[in-house]
C-alpha cells in the first residue's frame, strides 16, 4: 500500500486518490503553437525521479492539489515553490 | 382510529423514508422510524430524518468564523444559529470550505432559512443546500466501535487523531464517508457522572448507498456483538 500526503487531510492510502499526470506550465493560449499545445496536451516526461503531480482527493478533500514524487522510491513532498523556480531557471 | 403505519392515499403529510430498512416501523415526526430498542454494548441506529444542511462557504471568512468550526472538527451550537427558538445543531467541517448541519428532525427548513439569513448578512459568496433526502446518516455507540471501524476504514481512529470533536471523510468499506466522533453523554452512558462518553460515530453517506453501508457495518460488528436500535437520541 502507498500512503499520500493529501495537504489537506494528511497521509491517505492512495486508493483514496486519481492520478491527474505530470503538470508542467500551461501554454499562453494567444501564442502557443498547435505543437506547443500538442505537447502540452498529451505529453509527459515520465522521468526517472522527482516529478511534479496532480492529484485528486476524491473520497477525502474532494481537491486538486499538486506534490513532486519521486517515480522511483514513491518519496512525495510538498512543493517548495521557491525551489520549483529556480529549476525552471 | 386508523393504523398511522398504514398511508392512506389521502394522508394529509407524505411519509420520509430513510433509504435503510427499519425494523418495525413506525411514523414519528413525518418519517418512518425503527421501532427497535437495543441495550446492546454496540449499537447502530439508522439516524437519517436529521435534518442535514450543507453550506459551501470561503474557507476562513466572515461564515466561516459563523459556523464556528473549522475543517475537521465538529461542535454543538453555535449560538448565533439557536435563535429564533431553533434547537441545538451539530455543525460539522466536513470539508476545505465545507460543512454540515445536523439538526433534530424536520427542522431542516427553519435551518435552512436561518443559515441564509446569516450568510446574506456577511455578503460573501456561499450556498446553502437541504440535503436532508438526500443522505443517510447513521450512529455507531459502543466502546467497540473504532475497533470494528478499524475494519473497514484505514483511519487511525486513537483519541490522539480522532479525539471527540473529530470529523474527517475517507473510504468506509470502500464508500465515501463522513465521519464525525460524536460521543454519547446521556444517562445510559456508563462514566457519564465523570464526563467520560460513550465513544460513538456518524457515518453519513449518500442516500443510494445506505443501505450498502449500514449492511457492511453490521457484517463488520457481528464479531462484537452489533444489534440494531432506534434512534439514540430517543432512546436516551
Amino acid at each position: 500500500m502507498m500512503l499520500l500526503t493529501c495537504p489537506w487531510c494528511g497521509p491517505r492510502n492512495s486508493t483514496e486518490f486519481r492520478f491527474g499526470g505530470e503538470s508542467h506550465p500551461r501554454p499562453r493560449p494567444d501564442a502557443a503553437t498547435p505543437e506547443e499545445w500538442r505537447d502540452y496536451l498529451y505529453f509527459a516526461t515520465n522521468p526517472r525521479g522527482w516529478s511534479r503531480e496532480t492529484w485528486y482527493h476524491g473520497s477525502g478533500c474532494r481537491r486538486y492539489f499538486a506534490i513532486e514524487r519521486h517515480t522511483e522510491t514513491n518519496e512525495h513532498r510538498a512543493i517548495d515553490e521557491r525551489r520549483a523556480a529556480e529549476a525552471r531557471r | 382510529m386508523s393504523d398511522p403505519n398504514t398511508p392512506t392515499p389521502n394522508a394529509p403529510t407524505p411519509i420520509a423514508r430513510s433509504p435503510i430498512a427499519p425494523i418495525n416501523p413506525r411514523v414519528e415526526n413525518g418519517w418512518e422510524v425503527s421501532d427497535a430498542r437495543s441495550t446492546a454494548a454496540l449499537t447502530i441506529a439508522d439516524e437519517t430524518p436529521l435534518a442535514k444542511v450543507a453550506v459551501r462557504a470561503p474557507f476562513a471568512g466572515a461564515i466561516a468564523g459563523l459556523l464556528g468550526v473549522g475543517f475537521g472538527r465538529a461542535a454543538r451550537g453555535p449560538a448565533s444559529l439557536q435563535a429564533d427558538g431553533l434547537p441545538e445543531a451539530l455543525v460539522v467541517g466536513s470539508g476545505p470550505g465545507e460543512w454540515l448541519v445536523l439538526a433534530a428532525p424536520g427542522t431542516s427548513p427553519a435551518v435552512r432559512q436561518r443559515l441564509e439569513a446569516l450568510i446574506a448578512g456577511t455578503g460573501e459568496f456561499a450556498s446553502v443546500v437541504d440535503l436532508t433526502h438526500g443522505r443517510a446518516l447513521m450512529r455507531l455507540r459502543g466502546e467497540d466501535s473504532p475497533a470494528m471501524l478499524a475494519k473497514v476504514c484505514a483511519i487511525d481512529l486513537s483519541d490522539d487523531v480522532v479525539g471527540n470533536g473529530a470529523a474527517f471523510r475517507s473510504s468506509v468499506a470502500r464508500l465515501v464517508t463522513d465521519i464525525v466522533r460524536d460521543d454519547c453523554f446521556d444517562a445510559r452512558s456508563a462514566g457519564a457522572a465523570r464526563g467520560d462518553g460513550v465513544r460513538s460515530y456518524l457515518l453519513h453517506c449518500e442516500r443510494s448507498s445506505g443501505q450498502y453501508l449500514f449492511d457492511a457495518l453490521l457484517d463488520a460488528g457481528a464479531e462484537f456483538g452489533i444489534e440494531v436500535t432506534g434512534s439514540v437520541r430517543a432512546a436516551g
